[in-house]
Parts: structure tokens; sequence; C-alpha cells
């Protein structure tokens, strides 16, 4: 359980058609840590986040997850994953969708619990259909928490989902990081990067630039990132 | 395979089915409406075509033959004069007029029956009743007279029997039908709204094997199609009576195997559709022409011999072989023929399981 990295990607490229969606990149995530994938829309977090859970084959190049060269079904069982779109059964109640989604990773679940840090227990017998945008996002982030993962992948997960709330999910993921568990999230949103502790910036399926915050800031010389984030993918374009 | 994350599969469908009232409707009250409809379509036609009967005859006979067509069951018989006949036909208010000339008793005693039928002849479907009166009424006279002429045929039925009808042949066939085709359509439209509601990319990066969810999807659609299968079996047999001759466990462990079939041939379609849409569009490319081959309406010993070859390939074919072969005939498993036929299904229900576990594929590209 010691691995060196939670996750490791290892010069991997992916094509469709005449799309290079991964360009050679080569990406570690620490145990433990939180680290922040960002990049404009198309810039291949997706089919990164994809590729990490086995769901996009790399044309070449190599992932390793938790250990284990991907893919490999177990070993899914203590990775979460939480889609961009809330991916939830509407007919379903959000405590029957908690449920199954334990019930197919081989755990019993902390379905309670889960439901405590969402704050969604006034709902838990609420079909999802009937749920607000925010509440449905709140629930698809349970799922992917219910079944204890050590790695989280979050593509997203604040879209759509309003400021305060925003606050409450960093809140969480700090937690989590703290009790041990590797986040991965991607973002386009600024304000959320400056939440991680390490930063990977992507952009035409290649890592640009690495670091903190901090250090991301003093490589693009500037004190806003945003604009480092810019200035390091408008190097990248030249 | 484990049974554990199998079963996780199969009671969330039933718990979604639960919930979706609408779908259930579809499942148990539309098979109830379509077997209802063809069995009052079939048995309820209590409009006997109009034919007109205009005797002549200065003979008896004419009289004997015009009373015994009055009374037929088959037509609804009135007596009109030869100079109306032509143009009844034409306003529609007559399908046929039958005449017995001057001199049809006379010919009869010399050994020809000759009455003249005037066909309206534009609906091929309302003659048949007026022959098959006339035949009746023409048997009945022999029977009457047996001075004038012998006609005394013998009938004997293999199967069936005087009462068999157009619904019992139907019937059996419709039964397996009914099934096949709405578990089909459920089970596909089920199984792409999980790949647009993005849940199947969950279930794909869970530890969740292609096998356990092809296999989970069968278990819970079955549950609903066999539930189904009874309701379609018991509504045919005590409420419309479909004639049965068979083993009423083999009729349902046939429809079982065709229930299997279509969730798994729903499975494994749906991976060939993008959207609820196309998947819809698969209705009038795999279900109609299986439906028009395969010997449910047309004998496939009818058909034009290059469509034989395609009826032989089509599994809907030995399903409704072997359901006519057990409810009509009687056949039971010692029988060659319903041996083939529940063997074809079989062997296309693992087909295509196998079919759907290979294509589910769980990494794009």
């Amino acid at each position: 359980m010691s691995e060196a990295f939670a996750v490791d990607v290892d010069n991997v490229a992916k094509s469709f058609g005449t799309l290079r969606a991964l360009d050679g990149i080569t990406l570690r995530v620490r145990p433990g840590e939180i680290y922040g994938l960002l990049g404009p829309n198309g810039a291949g977090k997706t089919t990164l986040i994809r590729a990490i859970v086995g769901l996009v084959a790399p044309d070449s190049g190599i992932v390793t997850v938790l250990g284990r060269r991907m893919p490999d079904l177990d070993i899914l069982g203590r990775v979460g994953y939480m889609t961009q779109q809330a991916a939830l059964y509407p007919d379903l109640s959000v405590e029957e969708n908690l449920h199954f989604f334990a019930a197919i990773s081989g755990a019993d679940g902390n379905v309670t619990e889960v439901l405590k840090t969402v704050e969604l227990e006034q709902r838990r017998n609420s079909v999802v259909a009937t749920l607000s945008g925010g509440m449905r996002q709140r629930c698809s982030l349970a799922c992917a928490l219910v079944h204890r993962p050590r790695l989280l992948l979050l593509d997203e997960p604040t879209v759509g989902v309003d400021p305060q709330l925003r606050v409450q999910f960093w809140d969480h993921f700090r937690e989590m990081a703290a009790a041990g568990t590797t986040i991965l999230v991607s973002s386009h949103v600024m304000d959320e990067a400056e939440r991680c502790q390490r930063l990977g910036l992507i952009r035409f399926g290649k890592l640009l630039g690495e670091g903190t915050p901090n250090e991301v800031r003093a490589a693009a010389g500037t004190n806003n990132l945003e604009e480092a984030f810019l200035k390091l993918s408008g190097r990248a374009s030249e | 395979m484990s049974g554990h994350r199998v079963a996780a599969i199969t009671s969330r469908l039933l718990h979604q089915f639960r919930r979706d009232r609408r779908t259930l409707a579809l499942l148990f009250v539309a098979p109830i409406v379509i077997l209802g409809l063809l069995g009052y379509l079939i048995r309820g036609s209590a409009s006997a075509p109009n034919v007109g009967v205009a005797n002549q005859d200065q003979g008896t006979l004419g009289a004997t033959i015009a009373s015994s067509l009055e009374h037929s069951s088959k037509i609804s018989a009135t007596a009109i004069s030869v100079s109306d006949g032509n143009a009844r036909l034409k306003d529609g208010s007559l399908v046929a007029y039958i005449v017995f000339p001057t001199d049809f008793s006379q010919r009869a005693i010399q050994g020809a029956i000759a009455p003249e039928v005037h066909l309206e002849g534009s609906q091929p479907g309302s003659q048949a009743p007026v022959l098959q009166a006339l035949q009746d009424a023409l048997a009945s006279l022999a029977a009457a007279s047996p001075s004038a002429i012998r006609f005394q045929p013998k009938v004997t039925y293999l199967y069936g029997g005087p009462d068999f009808d157009q619904l019992d042949y139907f019937g059996a066939a419709f039964i397996g039908l009914i099934v096949f085709f709405l578990v089909f359509v459920i089970t596909i439209v089920s199984f792409l709204r999980e790949r647009s509601q993005g849940t199947l990319e969950r279930l794909m990066a869970s530890p969740l094997r292609r096998g356990e969810i092809v296999v989970g999807y069968m278990l819970g659609f079955t549950v609903i199609a066999l539930v189904q299968a009874a309701e379609v079996l018991v509504f045919s047999l005590a409420v419309l009576k479909v004639h049965n001759q068979g083993n009423v466990l083999l009729i349902f462990g046939l429809e079982a195997l065709m229930a299997i079939s279509a969730v798994n041939l729903g499975v494994f379609l749906s991976m060939f559709a993008r959207t609820e849409f196309q998947a819809v569009q698969f209705i009038p490319l795999v279900i109609v022409p299986q439906v028009l081959l395969s010997g449910i309406l047309f004998p496939v010993s009818t058909e034009p011999k290059p469509l034989q070859y395609l009826s032989d390939v089509l599994p809907l074919t030995y399903a409704v072989n072997g359901l006519r072969d057990i409810m009509v005939k009687g056949a039971d498993l010692t029988w060659s023929s319903l041996q083939l036929d529940v063997g074809v299904v079989a062997g296309f229900c693992v087909l295509v399981i196998v079919a759907g576990i290979a294509t589910l594929r769980r990494r794009i590209a």
C-alpha cells in the first residue's frame, strides 16, 4: 500500500481519428494530495481522467493506478469517479442510487455517512428526478464516495454548482485528503485551482507546466494564477 | 462472476420498474389490449356480408336452397328481384347476389346444379363467406332430397376440428410474438438510457465485469418477461379460449426462451444505436420482417422459394412453429420437429447472450 504515486501516467498518447486528444502526457499524483488538472475546454482533461480509470485505451504509454497497471477491474473498487454530468438513475431514490453504486463496487457502503457529508439526509427517500440540479450534483458526488475510495477522480465536479455549495465541496475534499484519500480534480475555474496542493496545466493533450499554485505563478512571472495560466498556455501555442 | 454484483443490477432494474408505472402498463396492459382486439376482430365479426337471393326457379329446389341460405350464419341473405341486383352491388348495399334461374330444378335433376353467383369483387375477404354459405346450402339440399343427388362428404380432422378458427391459428403465434416484441423494445430502450444518462460510464468505471452487467440485465428483465408471459398465456387460454392441445408448461417454457432471447437481442442491438430514437428504428428493421416471414400471417410453405430460405434462418419462425405445434397439434418434446424448434430458439438465445457480452465494450476505441 505504499506505492510512490497514486496515479502514474507515463507518456500516454491517444488519438480519435486525426484529433490528438492526449499527446504523450506524463503526470504523477502523490498519495493523499489534491491535484488540480487545469485547462480550457477540449484540452484533454476528460480524456486523461477516462484513460486513468481505464475507459480509454491509450495508443501508447502506461497508466498505473494505486500500484496496478490499468486496465485493472479490481482496483476500480478503490477508485471513485464522478463524471461531468450527474450520472444517476433518475427514477430511483437518492438512497437507492447510493446502495446500488456501493454494491457494484463490492462495498457495504457508508450510505448514512455520505448522505451527511453532502447534506442530503432529508432527501434520502426522494426520487432523483425531483431533485434540483445542485442536489443531483451532490448526490452524484455521494455516489463516487460511497464505497470509501482511496483515489477520487472528479471531472469538473463544481460545474453548475452555486458558490456556497462549491465551498462546501472543497471543504469535503480537504477533509478527505487529510484522511489519506488522493484527489485528482479537473477544472477550468481558477479560484478552485488556488485550493489545490499541486496543479497541472494541460492544453492540446500535453502537460504545459506543473507545481504548487505559487510555483506556477512564479514560473509565469505574475501574481495572478489566471494570468499565469494564459501566459503558459499562450507560450505553448506559439 | 460475482453473484452479489449481478444481484445489485437485477434488483436495481426491478426497483426502477416499480417506479415506472407507464412502462409497467405497457408490459402488462398492452398484451391484453392486443390479444383482446385480435380475438374480438376474429370472433366478434357479427356483420355477415349482405347477399341478395333471387329465386326464379319454376321447380321447388330453388326455394329450398334460398331458405337455407336465409338461415345461414355466414351471410345475411334477403330476397331481391334480379333486375335490382347489379344496381345494389354498385351502391354497396350487397356484396353479392345469387340467382336461381327458371330451369334450375330441371337441370339439377339432370345432374347440373347451376346457380348464378354475381360478386361485387373488389373485396376479396367478403366473397369467401358467400361461396361457403352457398356450398353449405347445396350440401343440405343434397341431404334433404335423397332422390336427386348424392353429395355427402365425410369430413374428419387430424388437428383442430370444426370449431377451430383463425384465432386459434393466430393466437398460438401471437402469444410468443407479443412477449418477444414488447420485451425487446423495453430492453433496448432501457439499456440505451443507461448509456445516454451516463450511468453506463460509471458502471464501466467500477469492478463490474461485462458478463455481470449482461447477466444482471437478463435476470431482471426475465423476471418481468416471465410474469408477462404467464399473463398472456392465462388470458389467451382462459379468456379468449384459444385452442390448446398441448402442455401449458411447455408453452410457457418456449415463451420464456423467447423472452430471454428478446432481452439479449435488445442489449446486443443497443450497442449499435446512439439514441433512443435510433433504437426504435430497429423495430421496422428487426421485428417487422420477422413478423412477415416467420409464418405468423402467411404459412412459410406458401412463400416464394427465396423468401422461404430467409424464413428458415429467422429464429421467430421456429418459435412460432413450435408454439403452433404444441397448441394446435399437441406436440411434446418427443416430436423431432419440436426438438428442432426448441433447439433453434435455445441456440439463438445463447448466441445473443454471447454477442451481447462480446460487444459491450468497456473501453471506447
